[in-house]
């Protein structure tokens, strides 16, 4: 059996230089998520409720919500926030509903599993810029 | 003097003699048929190459893959399979690796992982992973 795995508590990193730092980033955060995930699981007693290939899709669905991305330095930003998500939730300082209603539940309660605005529609963009276009 | 190799093909030397340099054209799967490398002198018969990896362990590794991917059951996944042939991403080729860490019970290196870019490298890295653990 692996050893459990313990989230280290690093402080703030340098910004990444460019945007094959912050992709290898992103990647060891998505490896740090999943393999905190049995201990998620134990926490707050998920057993019944889902699967843990269930919550790596969460996990993964939220960082392809940002994919888009190109700037180094907001992908540190949404990273930052990512870990202080996951910290939370590792310690306890969250509740078992709102993992279900965060993480585990579908459209229902999940507001942001759409993608942002990419740029579908025009009419849209002027709209919301000024009344006359 | 260590052995050099540029594709992640993972050798097992039981004790290799000095001076053995063994380099790889391209990373193409090695079978004990098609071995090509080059050596100055004949090959000490203790090298032993274990490259291919089980059937089961690809099996289970194929299931793995396809249901990350969202694939029909009837889609063909082989060993060389790439996993971008198959539409995955770079985060879905790191979702794929960490379902088999879960399935497995075992841990992957980040830089092992990194390379993986086939059923058959998977495979193999698995399976050295858990002789590992024993």
């Amino acid at each position: 059996m692996a050893a459990p795995f313990t989230l280290r508590k690093i402080g703030v990193q340098p910004n990444s230089a460019n945007l094959t730092e912050a992709r290898r980033r992103v990647f060891d955060f998505f490896r740090a998520a999943c393999r905190s995930i049995p201990t998620i699981m134990d926490i707050y007693n998920l057993q019944d409720v889902v699967a843990p290939s269930q919550l790596r899709f969460a996990i993964s669905a939220q960082i392809r919500n940002n994919a888009h991305v190109t700037d180094p330095k907001v992908i540190d930003l949404l990273l930052f926030k990512g870990m202080e998500e996951l910290t939370d939730i590792v310690d306890h300082a969250k509740q078992r509903h709102h993992i279900i209603g965060q993480y585990v539940v579908g459209e229902g309660l999940v507001q942001n599993t759409g993608s942002k605005d990419q740029g579908k529609s025009d009419f849209l963009k002027n709209f919301y810029t000024s009344n006359y276009f | 003097m260590s052995t050099t190799f540029c594709s992640s093909v993972s050798m097992q030397a039981t004790s290799l003699a000095a001076t053995t340099r063994i380099s790889f054209q391209k990373p193409a799967l090695v079978s004990r048929t098609n071995l090509s490398f080059n050596l100055g002198r004949s090959i000490p018969t203790r090298l032993s190459v274990s490259c291919a990896a089980k059937p089961e362990t690809v099996e289970k590794v194929s299931k793995i893959v396809k249901k990350q991917l969202s694939l029909k059951d009837d889609q063909k996944v082989v060993a060389e399979t790439k996993f971008a042939d198959l539409g995955a991403d770079s985060l879905d080729t790191v979702e794929i690796v960490m379902g088999l860490e879960e399935e497995f019970d075992i841990e992957m290196a980040e830089e092992k992982a990194q390379k993986i870019s086939t059923v058959e490298e998977a495979a193999e890295l698995i399976e050295e992973l858990v002789q590992a653990k024993k």
